[in-house]
């Protein structure tokens, strides 16, 4: 049975090899490939040409420096290894699943075939998946200089992680089926389970903190610091034996050389045998959940391939009431903003959202940390000023750049329904007006919170003496009043380029993996990066010419004002006939033929 | 009335429909029949303006499609094989939605003797998600109807529907032609085109291969037999294979 689950998965790995080989006959897939291949080439190179950790004894210092550079992964690693699994037992699906696609589904459930024989294949199938991480792991953790060494063990040893991982976490999901099935006692289990989580995370701590108190780490950012405490905490005991099965299982890939990781690949092995057994071994229900599973996954590859972001957890949309209240009277483009704002509740604020943004927030909190600290000792008040100027500018640049591939309520995200919109009694400019109203609402509404902010942060003492209350109104109102033309241009480009080349479109918004598609999805981010810097140059230029020229003239305030009045005249003339040619470009396309 | 002269798709190299010309008057129901690949959608699509003709003229209630497309597009409503909705949007915000792009004043007094007939008043608050397909077609249904079109497109109305949801639309198709609106559905039930359809139009690889009421038709393909039914007729006429 296991020959001819092998044989599926080999054989729609060739034809997939042959699929995607066939397929670069078409230019869209060719130039793919070859921007995608051209950027490994140099990316690679540059990741080669770089010096790997030499030989342990012959650079002792490079030596321990890659040893705490390992101890970082490794315990960061196993970490969120431990995070992961700790979550598996307190919130476990309520239809224990494992991984298989529809198509999986429905030829092999139903075909004589033991479960056992079907969580080999599923084991067999994640196999594919984890061997090429490795090997990818292998090359990317190498450029950090930490790894170093040979590629080939780091990447057998990242493959004994992974799969260990894999095995492990499936064996929870079997063995919480397992306990669901016989009801009596599951809660109970789950409380033991999760209070032994909490007792090990405990007692790694205390121990931890046992050997910091006997031994005070000092000044932890000194290499010299670093390379005395850090061994000597994780040598410590009890800390050495709790995360014995950790260092096992990391033996392997933080081995120095072909000795070490030989002798590190026999308790390596023999843990992945027990991992093995124990999923094996396990018989418990998964079929349920699979299916809801793939059928989940499913849809989510469609909600990806439509735009729209996939719905936080298992929560279906719910409806919502408009933005504000629709009348039938009125312009058309209206309907549209109050479409898509409504669209762009649902899928923008949920609760996966609000993750990442509670994410970035920590990351910018812990990044800002010492510097927000340095700032405090120099006690410059106006240093705060520049600080949240310089943070505003960024956020404002992401808006601009990265907020039109986020905020994509408008023609991108109604592609399926082109042709209802095309049956509209509206003219092309006017649909794609109104399609773009509420992701430029939304992105101008970000831009004049950071214009707001930073304009009235800097303290107008000094340097920036001439920043007087006129200037930062004249300022406020000027870059406002651009803003939305921005945002707008912005949002021009990406959807132009969808119905430009909707083929090639088509085919970097599915979650198909694949080289031509990362090519794909390189050229359209340099594209929009590119048509941004030629929409804007126009613009800086004519607001540079008459800026220097009046400000002699009528003063700083003035100049500001007249320059912005030439930016607005030149953006919105552009946006004007961007606007033009993407409504009568939308008129005349179809999907159909189009994105063959 | 629909006015279609000289009609042709090409796609490439490719010619779907050629040469095609016709007329529907108001009242009037007719079938558009022929082969998978016949070019059934692709005319439809060109009729209804969500793709441009390459060649040819097509009048909706009076106004040349190309020249006018807004005001030919005010007085028709297309239904695709597949019920396309707004995720985001209830029953009732959709219809809201399309009263503001046709202008349809007070369409909550239109929107709910349809949504009653349509069997929607109780999932009128709900998202398309959790409607069946059956539901989908109906809101679909209740879209394109909400600002009374007098010419309206059917590409295979009644996929996905229950019995009595086919029963319905039949219904609903003859009332609405009764009522003056020009009407042309494509469809593969024969059955059905021969219940409700007061014309046909065979296409053949693009070619149209009759055209008249469907007792004309009949006769053109009967060779002298009486009672040859449509589907006869269509195998006759299309020579019994798909190209």
């Amino acid at each position: 049975m296991i020959g001819a689950l092998l044989y599926l998965r080999l054989t729609s790995l060739r034809n997939l090899v042959v699929f995607r080989v066939g397929r670069l006959r078409q230019p869209k897939y060719l130039v793919g490939t070859a921007v995608a291949i051209a950027y490994f080439y140099f990316v690679l190179q540059q990741r080669l040409a770089m010096p790997g950790a030499p030989a342990a004894a012959s650079a002792p210092a490079i030596a321990d420096t890659r040893m705490i550079g390992m101890a970082f992964i490794c315990v960061g690693l196993s970490a969120l290894a431990l995070i992961r699994v700790a979550f598996a037992w307190i919130a476990p699906a309520e239809k224990p699943a494992l991984r298989f696609s529809e198509a999986e589904i429905a030829f092999l459930f139903p075909a004589p075939i033991t479960r056992r024989a079907l969580i080999h294949f599923r084991l067999l199938s994640a196999q594919f998946a984890i061997l090429f991480t490795s090997v990818l792991m292998a090359f990317f953790f190498n450029r950090f200089g930490y790894a170093g060494g040979n590629r080939a063990l780091q990447a057998v040893g990242w493959w004994v992680v992974l799969s260990t991982f894999d095995l492990h976490l499936n064996g929870t999901k079997l063995t919480l089926a397992r306990l669901r099935e016989k009801a009596s006692g599951f809660l109970l289990w789950r409380a033991a389970a999760v209070a032994a989580i909490a007792l090990y995370v405990l007692a790694v701590a205390w121990s931890a903190a046992a050997f910091a108190s006997a031994s005070p780490p000092g000044n932890l950012a000194g290499a010299r610091e670093a390379e005395r405490f850090i061994p000597g905490l994780l040598g410590s005991s009890p800390l050495h034996w709790l995360i014995l099965p950790f260092r096992i299982a990391f033996g392997p890939y933080s081995a120095a050389g072909a000795r070490e990781f030989g002798v590190a690949m026999i308790p390596a092995l023999l843990l992945l045998a027990l991992h093995y057994y124990w999923v094996s071994s396990t018989e418990a229900s998964f079929e349920e959940g699979s299916i809801a599973l793939a059928e989940k996954r499913t849809a989510a590859k469609a909600a990806a391939q439509r735009g729209d972001l996939p719905a936080a957890g298992s929560s279906r949309p719910k409806g919502r009431a408009g933005p504000f209240p629709l009348s039938p009277r009125g312009p058309p483009e209206i309907a549209f903003l109050w479409k898509n704002l409504l669209s762009m509740r649902s899928s923008l604020l949920n609760r996966r959202t609000a993750l990442l943004f509670l994410w970035i927030i920590l990351c910018v909190s812990l990044v800002l940390r010492p510097l927000l600290a340095e700032y405090a000792r120099s006690n410059r008040a106006e240093a705060y000023g520049l600080l949240v100027v310089a943070l505003c500018c960024i956020v404002a640049a992401y808006t601009l750049f990265v907020g039109p591939q986020i905020a994509r309520q408008d023609l991108r995200n109604d592609l399926p329904n082109a042709d209802i919109l095309k049956t509209y009694p509206i003219e092309g400019w006017r649909l794609a007006l109104g399609e773009l109203l509420a992701p430029t609402a939304v992105l101008s509404l970000v831009l004049w919170f950071c214009i707001l902010v930073s304009t009235f942060a800097v303290d107008p003492k000094g340097e920036a003496g001439w920043l007087t209350s006129g200037v930062r109104v004249t300022i406020v109102v000027c870059l406002g009043s651009a803003a939305p033309l921005l945002c707008f241009m912005q949002l021009i480009v990406p959807n132009a380029i969808m119905v430009l080349l909707p083929a090639w479109y088509q085919a970097s918004r599915s979650r198909g993996a694949g080289i031509e598609m990362f090519g794909q999805r390189l050229i359209f981010t340099i594209a929009q990066f590119l048509l941004a810097l030629l929409v804007a140059l126009p613009a800086a230029c004519a607001a540079a010419l008459i800026f220097f020229s009046f400000q002699w003239v009528f003063g700083v305030g003035p100049a500001i004002a007249l320059a912005s009045a030439a930016v607005l005249t030149v953006l919105a003339s552009e946006a004007a006939v961007g606007l033009w040619w993407l409504g009568w470009r939308f008129e005349k396309f179809d999907l159909s033929t189009e994105s063959k | 009335m629909i006015e279609v002269e000289a009609l042709t798709k090409r796609y490439g190299a490719f010619t779907a429909v050629r040469n095609l010309s016709f007329s529907v008057r108001p009242g009037e129901v007719l079938g558009l029949v022929g082969p998978n690949g016949a070019g059934k959608t692709s005319t439809l699509r060109c009729l209804s303006g969500v793709i441009p003709a390459s060649a040819g003229s097509i009048r909706i209630a009076g106004h040349d499609l190309a020249a006018d497309p807004v005001a030919a597009k005010r007085a028709l409503a297309f239904f695709p094989d597949e019920p396309r909705l707004f995720e985001y949007l209830t029953v009732r915000q959709h219809l809201a939605f399309v009263a503001r792009i046709y202008g349809v004043a007070r369409y909550e007094e239109l929107a709910r003797p349809l949504l009653e007939e349509l069997e929607l008043v109780e999932k009128a608050d709900v998202l398309p998600g959790e409607l069946s397909r059956g539901m989908k077609q109906k809101l679909v249904i209740a879209c394109g109807l909400l600002h009374s079109p007098s010419v309206i497109f059917f590409d295979e109305p009644l996929t996905g529907l229950d019995p009595l949801g086919i029963r319905r639309m039949k219904d609903s198709i003859m009332r609405r032609a009764r009522d003056g609106a020009s009407i042309v559905l494509s469809s593969h039930l024969l059955h059905l085109l021969e219940e409700i359809c007061t014309h046909v139009l065979i296409l053949k690889k693009g070619d149209k291969v009759a055209d008249g009421t469907i007792a004309e038709v009949a006769a053109q393909f009967s060779n002298g037999e009486a009672g040859v039914n449509l589907e006869e007729v269509f195998i006759r006429a299309t020579g019994g294979s798909e190209t």
